[in-house]
């Protein structure tokens, strides 16, 4: 037979009225899982932006102005678009003081190829020559070239390495996966270089339902690396003064226009999630309350048998506590199981960068939460306990009586 | 043993203040038997809290072996009571989820050096008849067999004085004997002190010293 202790008493003293043992267990289920999934959608942006910033590698994008707001819709929110100006933008961007690196992309809306998967797909073809934003991520175990009518596939894509899909009639075969990023316009692209792409137009005419036209003299983007000795601002600016029709975006300046769509929603989030645990703080609190409340004689006699004061204060706090904890651990799953349920919903729903943090940081949030649940046990009972330890031992007994 | 010297109580009641206990002196040696008697709000009750440190007074001392308890602080005095007093009340107050046994062991729980008190319990339970309900829950017990239970677990630490407070109350005659006679053998054979408040004037009869409670005056023994 196991030896009497105050957690053993603290456990039969929560079995007594299992129902509101299971409410509350409930609340602070409901409480911790959603503060940790709004913790874990917080860190997932948060990490998506950080990830897909960084991804994105370029530090000026330079697109026609008249297509500015297309052009920010693809990167931010992944949505398939196409629009062109003239080639000939690239050389005169290259001329252009501060700028390193300058290289072509051509985006291309998706259509009827779009057969067999149930995802938008969107392809960018690359300059393979002057390229620094695609090839540079490709996952560790792909190859680290491309030519002909090979593509490199987002990691959202349903593609393995080596499998083969057509685009407008002609086949590519997959040669490489890029690394997560949370970012549609990344995770959700095929990759392929330009010849190709022009090529595939030149054939769509005989093998495609829906040819596509792309002449060879236009591009849609160009990505420009800055040599660092001016601030990419700046050299947006200069592009924007020397050459016309074109809008040069700074990336800190697509970064910026995230962190303003996501602070409204962040405000929000922490918001609710406050109102949220300040209310479980006080039905736990109240509950604790009426517990001493309709176990005064109880807590009395324990006294007259030589409980001390700071025995009766740990007894209550350890039974908050307890059903936190075990509402914490109960949150934990339904948390999770609300993010990986709604992944999808977060991203394409909200059109915002979404990525599960990493397996380290989900532990350490695990853990937090964890923490987090005693501590709400903790600070809810406090006052409650405080009362039934400062409880005279005569008084409790009488008024209990 | 256990001795209270000018010892008051006072409590307001309806904007008036009774007083539950006045200059009270008593001195009740080791080994001794002693009944308080009186009226129901005379002070009884209030008296056995008094001596037992559950309520402090609101003048003079209670001294237990020499030691003012009112002096002590609240961790010691709660050891005090964990080591060295029993409570027997009118009611039960047993932990519903809690075993038989686990009821009685409860004391153990708060009191460092209580170990291995299961075979003690197990004795405790057989002493008030109860031995083949260890493991039943208090549910299960009848509201006399409950009180045996509460008696047992008074007993468990083997403390040097018992304050019990109409501990046959509303118990049939033959539990009530039982009881009685369990206290006069735990008194003769380990000369432990017991100070029972009690209406009955049987029980009384049988222990070695009266006491009259009026008015929270202790007035004299009879």
């Amino acid at each position: 037979m196991k030896k009497l202790n105050l957690f053993k008493l603290a456990v039969c003293n929560l079995q007594r009225k299992v129902i509101r043992t299971i409410l509350l267990l409930l609340v602070a289920a409901l409480v911790s899982g959603t503060l940790l999934s709004a913790t874990v959608f917080i860190f997932g942006m948060q990490n998506a932006l950080k990830i897909g910033t960084y991804r994105l590698g370029a530090d000026v994008l330079v697109v026609p102005a008249k297509n500015e707001e297309q052009a920010r819709t693809a990167l931010l929110a992944g949505k398939p678009t196409s629009f062109y100006m003239e080639r000939a933008v690239l050389e005169r961007i290259r001329k252009v003081e501060g700028v390193r690196v300058a290289s072509p992309q051509i985006f291309i809306e998706p259509s009827s190829f779009t057969c067999c998967y149930n995802v938008d797909v969107f392809l960018v073809a690359f300059d393979p020559a002057s390229d620094f934003t695609v090839m540079p991520w490709l996952e560790k175990s792909s190859r680290v070239t491309i030519s002909g009518d090979e593509v490199i596939a987002g990691r959202a894509m349903p593609l393995m390495t080596g499998a083969t899909i057509p685009f407008f009639g002609t086949p590519f075969k997959v040669v490489g996966t890029m690394e997560p990023t949370g970012m549609k316009f990344f995770d959700q692209s095929i990759f392929m270089t330009t010849d190709a792409a022009y090529r595939m137009a030149e054939n769509s005419a005989s093998r495609s339902m829906q040819p596509i036209k792309l002449d060879k003299d236009k591009i849609s983007a160009v990505l420009v690396k800055t040599d660092g000795t001016i601030s990419p601002e700046r050299v947006a600016l200069r592009i924007m003064h020397d050459l016309d029709d074109v809008k040069a975006i700074a990336s800190d300046e697509v970064v910026n226009t995230v962190r303003k769509q996501l602070s409204g929603l962040l405000t929000g989030i922490v918001a609710v999630s406050g109102v949220l645990w300040t209310m479980c703080l006080f039905m736990i609190g109240f509950a604790f309350y009426m517990i001493v409340n309709e176990r005064q004689r109880e807590l009395g006699m324990l006294r007259a048998m030589g409980a001390k004061r700071g025995q009766v204060f740990s007894l209550i706090i350890l039974e908050a506590v307890l059903i936190t904890l075990a509402g914490g651990l109960l949150g934990l799953g339904l948390g999770f199981g609300l993010l990986f349920a709604l992944e999808d919903v977060i991203r394409t729903g909200l059109q915002l960068p979404y990525l599960l943090p990493s397996p380290m940081v989900v532990q350490e949030l695990v853990v937090g939460s964890l923490l987090f649940s005693v501590l709400t046990g903790l600070v809810s009972a406090l006052l409650p306990a405080l009362l039934a330890s400062r409880l005279e031992p005569y008084e409790a007994i009488r008024t209990g009586e | 043993m256990i001795e209270a010297i000018n010892l008051s109580k006072t409590y307001q009641a309806g904007g008036q203040i009774l007083a539950a206990a006045d200059r009270v002196n008593v001195n009740v040696a080791r080994g001794e038997m002693v009944a308080v008697v009186g009226h129901s709000g005379s002070g009884k009750t209030t008296l056995l809290s008094l001596l037992g440190g559950l309520t402090r007074p609101d003048s003079g001392q209670v001294l237990i072996d020499g030691v003012d308890i009112w002096s002590l602080a609240d961790s010691a005095l709660s050891e005090l009571r964990n080591r060295k007093l029993g409570f027997i009340y009118q009611f039960a107050s047993l932990i519903p989820t809690l075993s038989v046994l686990d009821n009685v062991c409860l004391p153990s729980t708060f009191g460092p050096g209580l170990d291995n008190l299961i075979g003690t319990a197990k004795e405790l339970l057989a002493q008030v008849g109860l031995a083949d309900k260890a493991n039943f829950y208090p549910a299960q017990l009848s509201g006399g067999q409950q009180r045996r239970v509460a008696i047992a677990r008074a007993f468990i630490s083997a403390p040097a004085v018992i304050l019990a407070d109409e501990p046959t109350g509303d118990l049939d005659e033959e539990t009530e004997r039982e009881i009685i006679n369990l206290f006069r053998r735990v008194n003769e054979e380990q000369a432990t002190t017991f100070v029972i408040v009690t209406h009955n004037r049987e029980i009384a009869a049988q222990t070695h010293r009266q006491l009259v409670m009026k008015d929270g005056v202790l007035d004299a023994a009879i």
